[in-house]
């Protein structure tokens, strides 16, 4: 790890009357040892990376606690730990991102939740929906439902989301099921204060251990124990869980002076829907609200005395709750019907279908809702107002700017070394054709957008290799999947390679090897080096895949463009049936400079030699038609203002954000592209040798380029 | 910085709501660390503060948000709730302080309205990163930043906009220390500059050089004089001084030609003649001579001219090894390189040269009769693009600074050599079908002089560009000139078509364009 979490590591180890400041995602952390946990698991992702990362640097703190930490290498790995709560009395909390996460972790779920838990099991979910998320949009609900797991949906300040954490593990004691905790991304990063409380250590746990085992078959996944268990979850776990819900008042019920309608959301959407009252003149900010307002911090399961009684008397309820399905909207129909209850449920309509609830989308639908239903004692006009002013705005600003504007998608770093392998696939398609390329999770994902625009599909992590296996076999070309080291120890091995080999699949597969899960924070993997400081296990991505029977394996330094080319062109071309293996090894070069750069000025202020190099491009003979912007794209490979008089569309250039990786360099060379790319070493803190040697030189050439001219 | 008058405000509740903080950056700005400066000074004053923010794969240079929103009364006292229910969006015409790290990214905030006249002061650096569109654009793709600069001083309460990059890069800090000094400049949020200055203390790292970043942009906007933005123009390097050996020519320049025409002409003869010799410099007057008496004819104004002069110095001092010897070893180059990479004085640096050349290049210096079977065997055999030798040549060294001298030496043969005959008659051809076009329509003719910009690059890129040009020549300024189409017509068409070429490589659009444009006449023979 190149970061250091050593602030957050003392908050962690914050006691009653002091006052926590931070991110979501840590007050969950800190929450987990407010409640006791014995062992802490999962894999890591945006929005939930930090849980982990802060954990993995609190290790004394854990050791003090006797809290296991376990950095899983899949979701299926960390949710199989959550087993240690079906036998035994321990509190246990893991967590990924989702529904990606949960989708590779819903094996062993579904077989926790049939079996039932004894001890506290919590899954931590970053629900990764809307903007700046990096996966495909779906509902955890879905999940919760399928397999009668509790979801909380907390309101989305400190207190709530600790409070839920608390109560989370006291709702799946008393009711035998695991919970899940689903925070949106802007949750997981929200920064806030809560008072904290005393870390607790679990009843038993690394320090004081279990003496025996326990067998029950009735906590075993098999008939006849599953019959049973189906009929328990309904029976007992079920209403249990309504009950604590209910008693403990887990959802927030907020009184109004209007009558008429209320307003029931998700409770992590509650503050856009409180704002969206604010800017109607509904509410003040303090969170007073004219409107009723129940927000479910409890998803699932829904406490149907509790809606039916909030909605008794009312016309309409505004239903706030985001994405799709509406499984909640159809819910509370469901429970108003046999109820007997004629309140209209009023929720996609006015709110879109599909898409993030921001709090311009939450005071279009209440503008639309409210206008719809025109409640007694709302000023319509009034509260429809601001929406009508931004459509003005907007309307105006369209108007202004016109074009589209240029996106600015995310795309490799500079220097990184997955960009060569890329720039010489590009390449060598002009020799060889496209081919399909089938791509997997992580930051080489980034291949399929501008400038390279390469790749078919993205099946899932560690899936690449995986998803090509039917296509194959039906395509005129030999095919290129992509594997990076996460998504190889995340399931790529067994599912892609394993797979592959003994199907006796023929293709090109390249591992793209930078030494950590670069996508998700630099977090390490099995065969992470010593030298890289971490915790080096010895495993060898290349000696794993020859002992699994591939025959055809090279290894290829990354920034040679034109030697990947000549490996790669081998493996597409050669003659015989069979996987041919490419292992791209170099470190991340993100991960490299926050390394190296402390180092750097280190030596710099201590007077040490160093050549700093970086690439350039003479503005003179670049006729700008930027062939190599579009094999690089990388970020300090622009254009600037052509100086030249005489021209003027753009040249190229380079900034000076480059780490002088030599892909310029490369690129120019192997796709024959012009002349006006250098490099430059600039040695910094000469010595004697470096300034008698530059003088020497300077005075030849500089007098000799004086005589010619 | 401009300023429009305030409104009164129409949005029910502003008084009442957290004043709402947006910034909008790109990763490895310090996005996360003026977010956390904001927070600090606002907790520093017992203010509640929230703030979140959507980091993903912004790192990765993508864009990205922060946002903040600070309760200005102060918590505490009275009964019930005292701390605000704070919204984890902001929302769009509700955003106090609008924070642009970018010029693009300031007009996409305006775009989603996040910069509504009602409330918002906008602070956005003018400086460009250039989205991966515009820089992979063949021609010239920049959106044109005039035009966010109009709308957000139409759209925004209040606008600031500088160089803040610039700002920063003096005072060697990162921009976010320059956007927290204007954003305290703007006195939006209650809390002095002093409590900034301690946040910033606080983080303890580079404090000095944030510190008075912070004070520069703190100060330009107090002051109200933030520097201007620079124009293009203004950025151009031309020629010095004329060398001697031109004189006379110079003075035909001015002489002979017409008041919009001379300041181009004059740069062209400087470099055609560092290009080749005097005589070469004569020939690219005598060639503009004609299209001046046909721009005088119609009745021109010496636009034409200045055109044509433009396109035709460019073309005559087309690339080949020589020319590229010569601007690698120009005296003032290292200069530039050094200023460019910041090399501070003392420090040697090295230059190694990047060159493939390869059967286009050799074949250029050679006569005729010996490149063209050359050219004809090799792409017989699919060589044309394979028979090159990639050289790292360290000009900085005695060794490669001598194999570029002997290169650049070569310069007196050029005249002999294949490619200089090839380009020469094009040349002619090119001027004498201005010259034509000139008496139908000096549009025309504009326009026909214009495609020299199709012709750029080297090797493969400059062969591709050849093509494009010759059938834009072929399928319609031929015709025009003809009489086949009318000439006003077919100059829109090579317009188009022109931007056709240049918008993507593989010539798919320009192929589609010609298709449509391509009139089918009786003149097809």
């Amino acid at each position: 790890m190149e970061r250091s979490f050593a602030k957050e590591v003392k908050q962690l180890r914050l006691g009653q009357g002091e006052t926590f400041h931070g991110e979501g995602i840590l007050a969950v952390t800190k929450a987990l040892l407010q409640s006791g946990v014995s062992y802490v698991g999962g894999y890591q992702g945006a929005p939930i990376s930090h849980l982990m990362d802060v954990l993995v640097d609190a290790e004394e703190l854990l050791s003090e606690l006797g809290v296991h930490l376990e950095t899983s290498t899949s979701e299926a790995a960390a949710a199989a730990m959550l087993g240690a709560s079906i036998n035994y009395p321990l509190r246990g909390a893991v967590t990924w991102k989702s529904t990606v996460g949960t989708n590779v972790a819903s094996d062993a779920l579904s077989n926790l939740a049939s079996a039932g838990v004894q001890g506290g099991a919590l899954i931590v979910l970053g629900e990764d929906y809307g903007e700046g998320s990096s996966i495909l949009q779906e509902r955890t609900h879905a999940f919760a439902t399928k397999s009668q797991m509790w979801l909380l949906d907390p309101r989305p300040d400190l207190e709530t989301i600790v409070r839920m954490v608390e109560q989370g593990f006291e709702l799946s004691e008393h009711s035998n099921t695991p919970v899940m905790l689903e925070l949106r991304i802007r949750a997981c990063h929200v920064h806030g204060s809560f008072a904290a409380s005393d870390n607790k250590t679990g009843r038993y746990n690394g320090n004081r251990v279990i003496a025996e085992p326990d067998h029950d078959f009735s906590r075993i996944t098999l008939p006849p124990s599953t019959y049973a268990q189906e009929k328990h979850k309904i029976d007992v776990r079920m209403p249990e869980a309504i009950r604590y819900i209910r008693d403990h008042q887990l959802n927030d019920h907020f009184d109004g002076d209007i009558e008429d309608v209320g307003i029931i959301c998700q409770g992590g959407l509650y503050n856009a829907a409180l704002r969206a009252l604010v800017q109607a003149g509904l509410a003040d900010a303090a969170g007073g609200s004219r409107i009723p307002i129940l927000a479910l911090n409890v998803t699932y399961p829904l406490v149907p005395d509790e809606i039916s009684s909030f909605c008794a008397g009312k016309s309409a309820i505004f239903m706030v709750e985001e994405g799709q399905p509406d499984y909640l909207e159809d819910a509370i129909n469901v429970i108003l019907r046999k109820a007997d209850l004629q309140t209209k449920v009023i929720g996609k309509g006015p709110l879109p279908m599909a898409g993030e609830y921001t709090a311009e989308v939450v005071l279009r639908g209440l503008s639309a809702f409210l206008s719809q239903t025109k409640p007694a004692g709302v000023d319509l006009e009034a509260a429809t107002s601001p929406i009508r002013e931004l459509d003005q705005y907007k309307a105006k600003a369209a108007e202004l700017l016109g074009d589209l504007l240029p996106a600015r998608p995310p795309t490799f770093c500079t220097g990184c070394p997955e960009r060569p392998l890329f720039s010489a696939i590009r390449i060598l398609e002009k020799e060889l054709g496209p081919t399909h390329v089938s791509c997997d999770i992580g930051c080489h994902t980034f291949s399929t957008l501008p400038p390279f625009n390469l790749g078919n599909t993205v099946l899932g992590y560690g899936l690449g290799l995986s998803s090509a296996a039917a296509v194959a076999p039906n395509f005129g070309k030999r095919v290129i999947s992509i594997m990076g080291d996460g998504g190889f120890w995340h399931n790529g091995v067994t599912n892609g390679i394993g797979s592959a080999l003994f199907n006796k699949a023929d293709g090109v597969l390249m591992v793209i090897k930078n030494g950590y899960t670069s996508a998700t924070g630099w977090q390490f993997v099995p065969s992470t080096e010593g030298l890289r400081e971490g915790r080096s296990t010895g495993s060898s991505i290349e000696k794993i895949i020859k002992s699994m029977g591939a025959r055809w394996l090279r290894n290829v330094p990354n920034y040679r463009v034109g030697s990947v080319m000549k490996t790669l062109r081998q493996a597409l071309t050669g003659k015989g049936k069979g996987l041919r293996v490419i292992v791209a090894d170099s470190e991340c070069q993100l991960a490299r400079q926050r390394r190296i750069g402390p180092e750097i000025a280190a030596r710099l202020r201590s007077g040490q030699r160093d050549v700093r190099t970086r690439f350039g491009i003479d503005d003179e003979i670049c006729t700008g038609d930027r062939a190599c912007i579009r094999l690089s794209g990388c970020p300090s490979l622009t254009i600037k203002a052509n100086p030249d008089p005489l021209r003027d569309d753009p040249v190229t250039t380079v900034l000076d954000t480059c780490v002088g990786c030599g892909l310029c360099g490369e690129v120019s060379h192997a796709a024959v592209l012009c002349p006006s790319f250098y490099k430059v070493d600039i040695v910094r803190n000469p010595n004697l040798w470096d300034r008698m040697n530059d003088s020497l030189h300077r005075r030849l050439l500089g007098d000799a380029a004086k005589v010619r001219a | 910085m401009t300023e429009a008058t305030p409104k009164a405000t129409s949005v029910a509740g502003t008084e009442t709501r957290p004043i709402g903080l947006l910034i909008a950056a790109m990763g490895g700005e310090g996005g996360g660390v003026l977010r956390q400066w904001l927070v600090d000074a606002a907790m520093a004053h017992g203010f509640a503060v929230q703030s979140t923010s959507i980091p993903g794969v912004a790192q990765r240079t993508g864009a990205t948000t922060y946002y903040i929103e600070i309760q200005a009364q102060k918590s505490g006292g009275g009964s019930g709730r005292t701390r605000p229910v704070m919204s984890l969006y902001p929302l769009a015409g509700s955003v106090d302080i609008m924070v642009a790290s970018e010029l693009i990214e300031a007009a996409r905030a305006m775009q989603n309205g996040f910069v509504t006249p009602n409330c918002t002061t906008l602070i956005a650096s003018t400086h460009r990163v250039y989205a991966m569109a515009e820089r992979t654009a063949m021609g010239d793709g920049r959106f044109d930043g005039a035009r966010v600069i109009k709308a957000a001083e139409s759209l925004a309460q209040q606008s600031i906009l500088f160089d803040m990059e610039a700002m920063a890069k003096t005072h060697g800090s990162v921009i976010n220390s320059v956007l927290l000094g204007a954003i305290a400049g703007t006195n939006r949020l209650p809390i002095p500059p002093e409590t900034f200055e301690t946040a910033i203390r606080d983080t303890g790292r580079a404090v000095e050089a944030n510190l008075s970043a912070f004070r520069a942009g703190f100060a330009a906007v107090e002051r109200g004089d933030p520097a201007a933005l620079i124009p293009d123009s203004d950025l151009k390097r031309p020629w010095r001084a004329d060398p001697p050996m031109v004189e006379q020519l110079q003075y035909r320049v001015r002489e002979e030609f017409p008041g919009p025409s001379r300041a181009i002409l004059r740069e062209g003869v400087n470099r055609l003649f560092e290009y080749q010799n005097r005589a070469y410099a004569e020939l690219y007057l005598q060639r503009l001579m004609r299209i001046d008496r046909a721009e005088r004819d119609a009745g021109g104004p010496g636009d034409l001219v200045r055109e044509v002069g433009r396109h035709l110095s460019l073309w005559m001092s087309y690339e080949d090894v020589i020319r590229v010897a010569q601007a690698k070893l120009r005296p003032e180059r290292q200069a530039r390189v050094r200023a460019e990479v910041g090399a501070k004085p003392g420090e040697p640096v090295r230059i190694r040269e990047y060159l493939k050349p390869g059967l286009d290049e050799a074949t250029a210096l050679l006569p005729g009769w010996m490149a063209r079977p050359l050219l004809a065997a090799a792409d017989k055999l699919g060589l044309r693009d394979r028979l090159n030798i990639g050289m790292t040549i360290t000009s900085t060294a005695l060794w490669g600074h001598f194999l570029l001298r002997l290169l650049s030496s070569l310069r007196p043969l050029r005249p002999m050599g294949h490619r200089y005959h090839t380009e020469q008659a094009l040349i002619d051809h090119w001027i004498g079908n201005i010259a034509k076009a000139a008496a139908l329509d000096l549009r025309l003719a504009a326009e026909i002089a214009a495609c020299q910009r199709l012709l750029k690059g080297y090797g493969q890129t400059q062969r591709h560009g050849w093509k494009s040009f010759s059938s834009i020549m072929d399928t319609l300024a031929i015709p025009a000139l003809q009489g086949d189409v009318p000439p006003d017509g077919a100059a829109k068409a090579i317009a188009r078509a022109r931007d056709a070429a240049l918008a993507d490589p593989e010539g798919s659009a320009l192929q589609g364009v010609l298709e449509t444009d391509k009139k089918p006449g009786p003149s097809a023979d």
